[in-house]
C-alpha cells in the first residue's frame, strides 16, 4: 500500500509538472516566433508602483511600434537576482536590453559582459559606468530634481508669503549607494545655500523598505524634536515618512516632500500632510525608453545624435549619451487630481 | 547507530526523475535551436549557483547532526567586504582572498564555540551572528561597494578553463570531499550518530562538541570561498551580498531530503536539490520572465517533496 502510495505520488508531481510545462507552452513559444524585435526592460524592484506605471507607458510605445516587450525585474530588487536576468537575455540575444540599475556596479558588469555579446545596452531612470551602455534615457537631469525638491520645501515652510523659510530638515534616500539619489542630493545641498536658514541636520537610507522609511522617520523626529521637514527621496521613503508624521499627529507641522508617484500620494496631500509632491510623468519615461530602445535597434539612432523622435512625445533632446524626457512636474492640492498613475 | 549508507534512495531517485522532467520541458519548449538546453547556455549559466552550492554542502552536514546555520550570507558579506577592503588598501589579491576565508572560518568558529562549547541552540546562535556579521559587514565598509577586482578573481566568480566553470571546479572538489566525508570516515559516522540520537551518541564516546566546532567552522570556511565567487562574478564586493540566500540553502538541502531533525540526509540528495532548484529557477525565467512564478514553482516543488518524503519514512519505520 504504501509502495503504491509512494508511486502515485511520484507520477501525480511528475503529471502535474508536465501538464503545467505543456499549458504554458503556448505562452513560451512567442519568443520563438519569426524575428520581431525584442526589448527587455528592467526595473530596480518589480511591484512597485512607480515601475509599474513606467511599464504601461513601455507597452503602449511598444504595441505602436509592434515590438516585443519583455518587462521584468527581481521583486525583492536583489541586484544579483537582476544581473542574472541580464545574463539570460543576452544568452537570449535580443535586442536591446534597457536597465535602471539598482547597483550601478553589479548591474554595470552583467551588461559589459552582454554588450560583449553584441547586445545593445542602455540605462534607463537610473545609471551605471557609462561604458556599460551606449545612452541613458533620463527623466530630468540631477540638477532640475534636485533644485525642484529644495524650492517645493522652501515654499511648503516658507508657506508662500514673502517670509523666509527657516528650520531644520532631514532627507530619508534610498540607498547610501544609489547613484541616482546621491546626485539629486548633491544638488539639493548645492541649492539650498539659497535658504541659508534651512538647515540639513541628517541623510538616512530607507533601502527601498516602506516600513523602514516609516521607522526611519520617527527617529528623525525624536532625535530632533525641532524639526520643520523630511524630504523622502524614492518612491517608497516618501510614503513611509509621510504615514509617520501623520501617525504622530504632526500633519502640517512637520511637511514631507519628496518623489513619489500621485496616485501613492493623494490621500496626504488632501489632508494636508504633504502640500507638494515631485516627479516626472512615469508613464512617458517608459514610453521614451521603448522608444529610444527601438530606434537603436533598427539603426535610426546612433552614438552623436543630438534629436531622438518619440512618437506623441514629438522630438526629444539628446545631451552627449544622455536622452532626456524633461520637465519636473510639481503636483499640489489644485492639480494631483488630474493625474492617475 | 544507523548506517548512512543503507538509507534508500528514494528522495534522490524522485530528485532525479524532477530534474530530468524539467529538463525535458525544457527541451521541447525549445523548440529546434536549442538555445536553453544547449551546454553553451547551461555552462554558462551554472556560474550563477555555485555560490549557493558551496554553501549547501557543510550545511548539509550541520542540518544532519540536527543544527542549522542561518548565518552564512552575513558570514560572506563578511568575508567579500574584507576582500574587497584589504584590495583596496593594496594587498596582493590572493593574499586578501586568503585572509578573506580565514575570516569566514573564524566567524564560523565562532557559532561554532557557542553551539558546541557554551551549549546554545544553533538557531539562537546564527540567528544573533547573521544579524551581527551583516551589521559588521556594513559598519566596515559603511556600505560602499567596491569593484575594480583583477582579472583572475573575476574568472574564478564567472570565467571557465578548459570550458568548464572554475568556481564549478571547485564546487565538485568539495563536494566529493563532503561525500567521502560522510561515506567513508569515522567522522562522516559521528555526524550521523549526533544527529540520530545526541545522548546515545555521547555515551558512545563520539566527542560531540569537537565534530561541531569543526562543522561550523567548516561553514564558515565555505561562505569565504563562497564570498570569493560572489565577488568575482558581478567584479563588485558589498555588505549586501549572499542576503537571504541561507533560506535558499537551507530551502536545496531540505529539498535534497535531509531531515531538518538530523539523523538523515546526505550529500547526493543536496546536490540533486540544488540543481533542481537551479534549472527550474533558471527555466522559468528563460520563458516566462517571471520572478513570482519561480518563487511558486519552487514552493509547490519543496511541499511535493516534503510530502513524499514523510510517505517513505512512514512505510519505512
Amino acid at each position: 500500500m504504501t509502495r503504491f502510495a509512494r508511486t502515485f505520488a511520484a507520477v501525480l508531481g511528475i503529471g502535474t509538472l508536465l501538464v503545467a510545462g505543456a499549458s504554458m507552452g503556448g505562452l513560451a513559444a512567442a519568443p520563438d516566433q519569426p524575428k520581431k524585435t525584442t526589448i527587455c526592460l528592467l526595473p530596480k524592484k518589480k511591484g512597485l508602483p512607480y515601475f509599474t506605471t513606467c511599464a504601461k507607458g513601455a507597452q503602449e510605445a511598444a504595441k505602436e511600434l509592434g515590438v516585443e516587450l519583455i518587462y521584468d525585474g527581481p521583486t525583492d530588487g536583489s541586484p544579483e537576482k537582476a544581473a542574472s536576468m541580464v545574463d539570460r537575455w543576452a544568452l537570449q540575444k535580443v535586442d536591446v536590453i534597457a536597465v535602471s540599475p539598482n547597483d550601478p556596479q553589479v548591474l554595470g558588469t552583467a551588461m559589459k559582459k552582454a554588450r560583449d555579446k553584441g547586445i545593445k545596452v542602455i540605462t534607463w531612470d537610473a545609471d551605471a559606468a557609462a561604458d556599460s551602455r551606449l545612452f541613458l534615457v533620463n527623466q530630468a537631469t540631477a540638477k532640475d530634481i534636485g533644485y525642484a525638491l529644495i524650492d517645493a520645501m522652501a515654499k511648503d515652510i516658507g508657506g508662500g508669503g514673502g517670509e523666509e523659510p527657516a528650520g531644520e530638515v532631514a532627507i530619508i534616500t534610498a540607498t547610501l549607494t544609489a547613484a541616482n539619489q546621491n546626485e539629486w542630493i548633491k544638488h539639493m545641498k548645492e541649492r539650498l545655500e539659497k535658504y541659508p536658514k534651512l538647515k540639513l541636520v541628517a541623510t538616512k537610507p530607507s533601502n527601498e523598505d516602506q516600513r523602514l522609511a516609516f521607522q526611519v522617520a520617527q527617529d528623525l523626529m525624536k532625535a530632533h524634536p525641532d524639526l520643520k521637514g523630511i524630504f523622502g527621496i524614492s518612491s517608497v521613503a516618501f510614503p513611509g515618512a509621510a504615514e509617520a508624521v501623520k501617525q504622530a499627529g504632526k500633519t502640517g507641522k512637520v511637511l514631507v516632500t519628496g518623489l513619489a508617484t500621485p496616485n501613492d500620494m493623494k490621500a496626504y496631500v488632501h489632508e494636508g500632510t504633504v502640500k507638494s509632491v515631485v516627479l516626472w510623468n512615469t508613464v512617458d519615461l517608459g514610453y521614451l525608453t521603448v522608444r529610444a530602445a527601438h530606434a537603436l535597434a533598427n539603426g535610426t539612432l546612433k552614438a552623436g545624435d543630438t534629436t531622438l523622435e518619440a512618437g506623441r512625445l514629438g522630438t526629444k533632446k539628446i545631451e552627449g549619451d544622455q536622452i532626456l524626457l524633461g520637465q519636473v512636474l510639481v503636483f499640489t492640492k489644485d492639480n494631483i487630481d488630474q493625474f492617475d498613475f | 547507530m544507523m548506517a548512512p549508507r543503507k538509507r534508500s534512495l528514494v528522495q534522490e531517485g524522485v530528485l532525479g526523475i524532477l530534474l530530468i522532467a524539467t529538463l525535458a520541458i525544457a527541451a521541447w519548449l525549445d523548440g529546434p535551436d536549442g538555445a536553453f538546453i544547449s551546454p553553451a547556455t547551461q555552462l554558462e549559466l551554472s556560474t550563477h549557483i555555485f555560490d549557493l552550492a558551496i554553501l549547501a554542502l557543510p550545511m548539509t552536514l550541520i542540518i544532519i547532526t540536527g543544527g542549522i546555520d542561518l548565518s552564512v550570507g552575513s558570514t560572506m558579506a563578511l568575508s567579500a567586504v574584507t576582500l574587497g577592503m584589504l584590495y583596496e588598501a593594496g594587498t596582493p589579491i590572493w593574499i586578501a582572498g586568503f585572509v578573506a576565508i580565514i575570516v569566514g572560518t573564524l566567524a564560523g568558529a565562532i557559532n561554532g564555540i557557542f553551539v558546541a562549547r557554551v551549549g546554545v541552540h544553533p538557531l539562537i546562535v546564527t540567528l544573533a551572528s547573521m544579524a551581527l556579521y551583516r551589521g559588521l559587514a556594513e559598519g566596515i565598509s559603511l556600505a560602499r561597494p567596491i569593484s575594480g577586482f583583477p582579472d583572475g578573481l573575476q574568472r574564478l566568480g564567472g570565467g571557465t578553463f578548459a570550458g568548464v566553470p572554475i568556481s564549478g571546479m571547485i564546487f565538485a572538489a568539495a563536494a566529493i570531499g563532503c561525500m567521502l566525508l560522510t561515506a567513508r570516515t569515522v567522522a562522516g559516522r559521528w555526524i550521523y550518530g549526533i544527529g540520530d540520537n545526541e545522548r546515545a551518541a555521547s555515551y558512545a564516546g563520539i566527542p560531540i562538541a569537537r565534530t561541531k566546532l569543526w562543522l561550523y567552522s567548516l561553514s564558515g570556511t565555505a561562505a569565504g570561498v563562497a564570498a570569493l565567487i560572489a565577488v568575482g562574478r558581478r567584479n563588485t564586493a558589498k555588505a549586501d551580498i549572499g542576503s537571504g540566500i541561507e533560506l535558499e540553502v537551507i530551502t536545496a538541502v531540505v529539498l535534497g531530503g535531509t531531515s531538518i531533525f538530523g539523523g538523515r540526509g546526505g550529500i547526493l540528495g543536496t546536490i540533486l536539490g540544488v540543481a533542481l532548484i537551479h534549472e527550474v529557477r533558471e527555466f522559468v525565467s528563460w520563458h516566462w520572465q517571471d520572478d513570482k512564478l519561480i518563487l511558486i514553482v519552487i514552493g509547490v516543488i519543496l511541499i511535493g517533496s516534503v510530502l513524499l518524503n514523510n510517505l517513505a519514512s512512514r512505510s519505512r519505520v
